[in-house]
């Protein structure tokens, strides 16, 4: 690759290593030291004074801890075979979800690669954590090795940098949602570059009204938990928050079941969640903008201080257009999981399910042919990141399979 | 014919007379009729209301008025009279990156505003048209189809004055020769300064400074508003403002008025005492930033914003990103009746969110 210009090089921050030692050889893939770097990074952020005061840190530490790696390198890797990364893969990290940028450094390292990360241009405390345990860790002599292979920038918007990691990276992936990554795409990139694009996508979770009905004190509150996380931890940024709860089953019993669930739910996030004054608002003007836009709204319901249940009296076409942050719930009846199909896109992305069996629902996806639906999981596992991801398994998409015979 | 008997009833309420008790007598009923007006006239007002269910057969007090955000006027067309009756859009200064607000005027509204903001005015500067001096260049005001917050602010206080002089050229800088013949022609008498805060700030006082000259407008009476944004972004206080005018131009008799774009007319002043009154034609609420509930004195909070003006769109009840407090009822030191509160700055803004923003922020 071409060396980087002095005067690109001063338009970007270099928060973790040393552009001059950056090395795009690629290594095997799943390679032992890099397993042990990242269990150690585990290791290392379970341990940073405060580290639990976020969540999602501590979520990321505990997928890359020793025993997970190995899991997941059980799972997905082919031992038999040869597998290589693809040398020099260039990240654009997304803002809505910070951590996400340190699973995608996990998947590039593991694939094989040197990773060159573009952090988003507001830092985070969640981010300045890794970056601080990162550099940390790459001054250990044991992982001194990692020092050509990892680095992470910060630049404002700038097509001449752009241009110039887009253009000699062999792999690339970019979180960002359709806009960003249109954009992104538009940069010429060397011709055998492999890319990874996250695109924008919408969620949805259903509830069989039996299930609902028959929860006691106890699982009715475990219930609220997850469904809880899955709602409230990204504020609903997450591509794979549920945007729309779908209940399956008879009106009258629905509704019941809705008047059993939400108040202890609302109860239940009122007493977690710190709504902020301006997220407030903003829900306020969406749902003021939505009950006089979409037809298929019946009602807007603020239940407690922190829920918003808009009530659809069915689906539309383009229902993955009818997003809500910071605790907006649509709300809609279905006789059976089959009346989803029509709205399900290719942008559906996570459904979380309760009351059905994981084959009960996949066996839906598969007989009405969705085009869209990559992650069938059970409520409370929603932001559960992991390497099969949007449809692909990532680390396999950002390294080759050398045929040997 | 109605909307006519409406206006003159509306114009015999006297402008800071009525306290709290007896202003319910009046405000509330005309807020009830025209909740109900804009119910029946606007399509996409009357989904809101219906679909948060709000319970319009019992308004009993003011916070019972259902209330639209005001960053809605950014994104839908709200309005309750026919396009061919529409007079007169303003448009809001809007903040960078975001659409502005619309605002659609019919000739009730528009005349009420005129009427309304005259009354006000009379209250702190007297009946007499004064020489006006606008801090600002005429520029502003030659495009008059599309209003802006500026354009609307210019030409309302220009109805109030004589002599209608620019102080500043159409490249906003300041004409201290053009200003200077204007104070000789109306020497001993008072006159009427008009500008935004900010305008005022960075092309008059930071301008007279720079070059080190100083006008004498000790007889002037500064009416400016406009948001303290820029200001508090460059850590300027009230006092500090009023401190550097007078230095530069001996003014010291200066009213801040408060007041939004979506409500023309119904501006709330700040007395001799720094304390920001409503008039008989508007009143304000302090709701809770988070549930929206009222709160009481003394309690800071997002300020709702009630008008009895706007009738061709619905905005007589609009909850504003600002945050104020609530100082008193009736017993400002300075006589004036009705509620008087102080406006704390604006909400925070929210983080851009979502999966398309990676490369944006």
């Amino acid at each position: 690759m071409t060396p980087i210009p002095d005067d690109l090089k001063r338009r970007q921050t270099v928060l973790v290593g040393d552009l001059e030692q950056l090395d795009t050889h690629p290594v095997p893939s799943w390679d032992d030291a890099r397993l042990a770097f990242l269990s150690d990074l585990s290791r290392a952020l379970l341990a940073a004074p405060g580290v639990r005061e976020f969540p999602d840190v501590v979520t990321f530490a505990y997928w890359c801890r020793k025993a997970n790696l190995q899991a997941l390198k059980d799972k997905l890797s082919r031992p038999e075979r040869l597998q290589m990364g693809l040398g020099l893969v260039f990240h654009i990290c997304p803002s809505n979800v910070p951590i996400n940028a340190a699973f995608s450094l996990a998947f590039g390292l593991l694939a094989g690669n040197t990773c060159v990360l573009r952090l988003p241009s507001a830092s985070t405390p969640t981010l300045d954590l890794l970056v601080e345990t990162l550099k940390t860790l790459l001054n250990t002599p044991e992982h001194a090795n990692l020092q050509s292979a990892l680095f992470m920038l910060r630049y404002e918007r700038d097509d001449d940098v752009n241009a110039y990691w887009m253009g000699c990276a062999d792999g690339r992936i970019v979180w960002g949602g359709d806009e960003t990554v249109q954009r992104m795409r538009a940069y010429p990139a060397p011709a055998h570059s492999r890319e990874v694009m996250f695109t924008d996508r919408y969620s949805l979770c259903v509830l069989k009204v039996e299930a609902v009905e028959g929860l006691g004190d106890e699982e009715l509150n475990a219930f609220c938990q997850k469904l809880y996380n899955d709602i409230y931890l990204m504020d609903q940024a997450a591509c794979s928050s549920p945007q729309l709860i779908a209940w399956v089953g008879d009106g009258e019993r629905v509704r019941k079941a809705q008047d059993k669930l939400w108040p202890v739910f609302a109860d239940f996030a009122d007493e977690r969640y710190l709504l902020e004054p301006i997220q407030s608002m903003d829900k306020f003007v969406e749902a003021s903008n939505n009950a006089c836009t979409n037809t298929h709204i019946q009602s807007v319901k603020r239940q407690g201080r922190s829920l918003y249940r808009v009530q659809l009296d069915g689906l539309s076409s383009d229902q993955s257009a009818c997003r809500g942050y910071s605790g907006t719930v649509h709300e809609v009846t279905l006789g059976t999981l089959e009346e989803l199909t029509p709205s399900v896109t290719e942008r559906y992305q996570t459904l979380t399910y309760f009351g059905y069996g994981p084959d009960e629902v996949s066996n839906y996806a598969k007989t009405a042919h969705l085009r869209g639906v990559d992650r069938i999981v059970p409520v409370g596992q929603a932001l559960d990141m992991d390497a099969i991801w949007d449809g692909f398994d990532v680390i396999a998409s950002l390294s080759r399979i050398v045929d040997v015979r | 014919m109605s909307d006519e008997k409406t206006q003159t009833t509306l114009m015999d309420w006297p402008t800071f007379g009525l306290g709290c008790e007896e202003k319910q007598n009046f405000f509330l009923p005309e807020m009830r009729r025209l909740t109900a007006h804009h119910m029946s006239a606007c399509a996409p007002y009357a989904d809101i209301i219906k679909k948060f269910g709000y319970d319009t057969d019992n308004i009993e007090t003011l916070p019972d008025i259902p209330f639209l955000p005001v960053r809605l006027f950014k994104q839908q067309r709200l309005l309750s009279v026919p396009d061919a009756e529409v007079v007169k859009t303003m448009t809001s200064s809007g903040t960078s990156g975001q659409s502005p607000s619309q605002i659609f005027l019919d000739k009730t509204t528009s005349s009420l505003q005129v009427k309304v903001l005259s009354r006000i005015m009379t209250d702190f500067i007297g009946p007499k048209r004064l020489p006006l001096l606008v801090i600002d260049c005429e520029a502003t005001v030659a495009n008059r189809k599309r209003f802006s917050a500026r354009t609307a602010g210019i030409l309302g206080f220009s109805m109030f004055g004589r002599n209608v002089t620019y102080a500043l050229d159409d490249d906003m800088s300041l004409n201290t020769e053009r200003v200077q013949a204007f104070l000789d022609k109306h020497k001993d008498q008072d006159i009427l300064v008009f500008g935004f805060t900010y305008i005022v700030w960075l092309h008059f006082v930071k301008a007279l400074e720079q070059s080190g000259r100083t006008l004498d407008v000790n007889k002037g009476v500064l009416i400016h508003g406009g948001g303290w944004k820029q200001l508090a972004d460059q850590a300027i206080s009230t006092t500090e403002y009023k401190d550097r005018i007078a230095n530069v131009c001996g003014m010291t008799r200066l009213h801040n008025y408060y007041g939004m774009v979506e409500q023309t007319g119904s501006i709330f002043m700040e007395c001799e005492h720094g304390h920001l009154h409503a008039s008989a034609w508007s009143d304000i609420v302090i709701r809770d930033p988070i549930d929206f509930s009222p709160l009481s004195v003394g309690e800071s909070g997002l300020i709702e914003l009630l008008s009895v003006l706007p009738h061709s769109y619905p905005g007589h009840a609009l909850l504003s990103e600002d945050m104020g407090t609530i100082l008193g009822h009736d017993d400002c030191a300075c006589g004036r009746k009705g509620v008087y509160f102080e406006v704390k700055g604006r909400l925070e803004q929210a983080e851009v969110r979502g999966c398309s923003d990676t490369y944006s922020r």
